[in-house]
């Protein structure tokens, strides 16, 4: 909910910005208490890991690309635990994986092609990062092609997982690939793409939204009644930029217990950013939506996840609307940039949805009900993929048929397990 | 009748209590006099000096419950203005008598004019796609046209407040200030109670309540059948045997079609929930109470969810009397999580306030959304309904046909409807006093069964 996202985003980009100063464990450490607090969450999850993962990269010791995914792994598999239900994390986390094994294998398989273009598509890096090197590195070629590197990666993996009781040392071993030996300016070298590579996924973690807010043209026309449950960040974005083109109306609806949104009526900057706009709005405090679906054109909202089976984690009260719009046949348009894919499938504990603070439903000044009723206040919610329609990706309007391209283009096989690849932090 | 202590909702009575000596008149009468003024006017001069006591005691009357109406209205108060009325009621009908000329349309005629403005500020608010939903509003008991009998009076303004508000309490209260309204009527020579009463005297209140909230469907049937009932009078019928007539048919009603029902609905019910069961609930319906507590009076065992609607909050209410009989009680304050919940029930219970003549249930706010989710994930989706609120006449298809506009949510601001309709592919059977346990005949079956046997004792 939006008022409360103002309230907690400060604190997120002062860590943020503390990450550069502080050391990396004290970081990490950080991000974890907030994350277990409820404090960073939904997209700013993505961010915060992208930041993270960047720190770990920059400032952490190792010395050869096994060793590079072994911190990165243990790093994400820490904040993957400290929020369970915060899937994008592990996303985050999957993507600087597969990002680390795509320049290693570029490495060895370009080791002649020294003049990488990388170096000349760096711009910025974080103050720790070493300046870019050229990578006059003499690596031995691996005469292969990349299917057989593939699999060495995937035996190195494994080798880590037997090597894991001691991730702090070195896991060289025998079996290690010729990059184990690699000099310290390959290192540099890998190290800057990386960090360039985790910018790239922090830009499109930023322009996500506004790329989305690009199709909605397409999505709402003239005189449509939109129903946005919810709004997120991406939602009013999305109800913004259509609004400077087209006349609908929205009927924004939420959950909201009616004390939290005592002091002004929810989503009021929105409204009022539509209502300039020409948009009419309308704000239902209702619980059941049967009732107002029959008015309405097309159900709009944010995901949390999308999994790979096309089913969504949401916010609760969701999957309501996807129900009630589903059984008049109304479309169902879910909002969820690309790094909201996750090549999993829901795991029972998704589908049963995680539980908020029940003190705004049942005051603890009153007794007697505190007493009587043992209150169940479910926070997330899980929709099946039949219930939606349109996925809109910032790459585009996605049905749940072709996910699996979405998701084979942007993870690596080897990764999708990783939290499960390292025991102990 | 065995259910007569338990059909009494806590508003609902209020008008049962008879004479009962006047809660002390507010001292703001002289705020009403101008519209005393009216009934002077009319006053024929062939009337002698009786009829002027008679509105003298009217006057008094009027005062007390535009009193009534100035503070906040207080069941009290409504008790006072009701229990006047069998004073007031004789010279009523006479002046029913001298108005029905000048009478185009009492809501109109009756009222002040600065209550035009008031009505359209609540209603503008409302977004223009719902503005053909009715809204129940607060006529100030002043304003109230002055035909409107003090029983029904109070019944309007409880309707008007909510505290009267789930259609079968709704209809009682009606039936009982209906039955003061009866007692105090006195047919006008060269009259006959079945050719006047209902013109004269029973449609102004009828009128009257409906402006005060929209009548539900149940009231909506009681009426017709009452009107039915008077007009099957013969012209000669006397007029003593008439009333009394009247009479017995709506105590009659009001033990069959209301206790009655209740009782045995909730008896049927009982009978089809299994040890062990979990049986979910929406909201905090009065014949889902009924019936959870006589299966647990009866020895079962088993476990129930509420899902509640945060801005009703009933359920918190229903699931302490259900804690306090020892039945475990999860609770969940909104539709979150709404699929995994009804996935874990055996059976749903619903209540309703009416099912219409395509077998579609009209309840509150967030019951289809639970019945879809139930059906869906294969659960049974049970109604208990009594048969009197079963609409024959009238067909919804979605929820905007007939609904209601809540009065404190009306604006764009902020903006809710009270009910909304299930569609008959979500419900499993109708519970209704008819049938004998089960609850597997859909409504249509119950539909048909009730076209048949128009009741003969009642109708």
């Amino acid at each position: 909910m939006a008022p409360s996202q103002a309230s907690y985003a400060p604190s997120l980009d002062n860590l943020i910005k503390s990450f550069n100063s502080q050391p990396l464990e004290a970081s990490i450490e950080s991000l974890i208490f907030l994350l277990k607090r409820r404090q960073v969450k939904g997209d700013e999850c993505a961010r915060a890991t992208a930041h993270i993962l960047r720190q770990v990269v920059a400032k952490s010791k190792w010395h050869d690309v096994d060793q590079l995914l072994s911190r990165v792994q243990s790093a994400g598999s820490r904040l993957v635990r400290a929020a369970p239900l915060e899937p994008v994390i592990g996303n985050i986390v999957r993507r600087v994986l597969g990002l680390i094994r795509d320049e290693a294998s570029e490495d060895r398989n370009n080791a002649d092609d020294v003049t990488s273009e990388a170096a000349s598509d760096i711009q910025t890096l974080g103050p720790s990062a070493p300046p870019p090197l050229p990578r006059p590195v003499p690596v031995p070629i691996r005469p292969g092609p990349s299917a057989i590197s593939a699999g060495m990666q995937v035996s190195k993996s494994m080798f880590n997982l037997l090597s894991v009781a001691d991730p702090g040392d070195s896991p060289a071993t025998g079996a290690s690939t010729p990059l184990s030996q690699a000099q310290p300016a390959s290192v540099h070298a890998l190290r800057s793409e990386v960090m360039d590579g985790i910018e790239e996924i922090l830009d499109e973690i930023n322009q996500a939204d506004d790329q989305i807010a690009g199709f909605s043209d397409i999505q709402i026309h003239p005189g449509d009644y939109v129903l946005a449950y919810q709004p997120t960040r991406s939602v009013e974005r999305f109800l913004v930029k259509a609004a400077s083109k087209r006349r609908f109306t929205v009927i924004i609806a939420c959950l909201d217990s009616p004390n939290s949104g005592a002091a002004e009526p929810p989503y009021a900057t929105l409204r009022k950013k539509l209502n300039t706009a020409g948009v009419n709005t309308i704000n239902l405090v209702s619980n059941g939506l049967m009732a107002y679906i029959p008015r309405v054109n097309k159900v709009i909202f944010g995901a949390k996840a999308v999994y790979q089976n096309g089913g969504l984690l949401v916010d609760s009260g969701c999957c309501i609307a996807a129900q009630a719009a589903h059984e008049h046949l109304k479309p169902v348009i879910v909002l969820c940039p690309v790094y909201k894919f996750c090549p999993e499938d829901p795991s029972d504990e998704v589908s049963r949805g995680e539980l908020g603070t029940p003190s705004s439903y049942v005051s603890y000044a009153n007794g007697p009900g505190v007493d009587a009723l043992e209150v169940e206040n479910t926070v997330t919610d899980y929709i099946p993929p039949e219930l939606v329609d349109v996925y809109l990706t910032n790459l585009g309007p996605q049905t749940r048929h072709h996910l699996a391209s979405i998701l084979a283009d942007h993870y690596k096989t080897e990764d999708i397990g990783f939290s499960l690849q390292l025991g102990e932090p | 009748m065995a259910g007569e202590g338990n059909g009494a909702p806590s508003g609902a009575p209020a008008t049962q209590d008879g004479p009962k000596p006047k809660s002390t008149p507010p001292p703001a009468n002289s705020t009403g006099t101008p519209t005393n003024t009216s009934p002077e006017k009319l006053t024929p001069a062939q009337l002698k000096a009786k009829a002027k006591a008679e509105k003298a005691a009217r006057r008094a009357q009027v005062k007390e419950a535009r009193a009534a109406a100035a503070s906040p209205a207080t069941p009290t108060q409504e008790k006072g203005a009701a229990g006047t009325d069998t004073k007031g009621g004789k010279g009523k009908g006479k002046q029913d008598v001298q108005q029905a000329s000048n009478r185009p349309r009492p809501s109109v005629s009756g009222r002040r004019p600065s209550m035009p403005i008031v009505e359209k500020d609540a209603r503008s608010g409302i977004p223009e796609s719902f503005s053909h939903v009715p809204m129940a509003k607060r006529i100030p008991m002043s304003q109230a046209h002055k035909d409107v009998h003090p029983a029904v009076l109070a019944v309007g303004q409880q309707m008007a407040t909510f505290a009267l508000k789930d259609s079968i309490s709704r209809l009682k209260a009606t039936l009982l200030a209906f039955r003061k309204v009866i007692e105090s009527y006195e047919t006008p020579k060269g009259n006959s109670l079945s050719r006047h009463f209902v013109p004269h005297v029973l449609n102004p209140q009828i009128e009257y309540l409906t402006e005060c909230r929209p009548m539900c469907f149940a009231m909506g049937n009681a009426i017709r059948l009452l009107k039915g009932k008077v007009n099957k009078f013969d012209i000669d019928t006397a007029e003593d045997e008439a009333k009394e007539g009247l009479l017995e048919w709506i105590d009659l009603l009001i033990n069959e079609r209301i206790t009655l029902a209740e009782f045995s609905i909730a008896r049927n019910a009982a009978q089809s929930i299994k040890e062990g069961d979990t049986i979910l609930t929406y909201g905090r319906h009065r014949l889902v109470e009924k019936t959870l507590l006589e299966a647990k009076r009866n020895g079962k065992s088993f476990d129930v969810t509420i899902i509640d609607d945060p801005y009703e909050r009933s359920g918190q209410e229903l699931a302490k009397a259900l804690r306090q009989a020892g039945i475990h009680v999860l609770y969940s304050p909104n539709l979150g999580g709404l699929r995994p919940k009804v996935a874990e029930a055996s059976n749903v219970f619903l209540g309703g306030e009416a099912i219409f003549a395509n077998g579609s249930l009209h309840a509150a706010s967030g019951t289809a959304d639970v019945a879809m989710a139930a059906m869906n994930a294969g659960v049974k989706v049970i109604v208990l309904c009594e048969t009197i609120n079963f609409d024959r006449d009238r067909v919804s298809v979605d929820a905007l046909t007939y609904n209601e506009i809540d009065p404190e949510r009306n604006t764009a601001d902020c903006f809710r409807l009270l009910f909304d309709v299930t569609h008959d592919k979500y419900i499993t059977g109708v519970i209704t006093e008819f049938e004998s346990g089960g609850g597997n005949s859909p409504a249509q079956a119950i539909l048909a069964l009730l076209r048949k046997q128009e009741d003969p004792l009642i109708a």
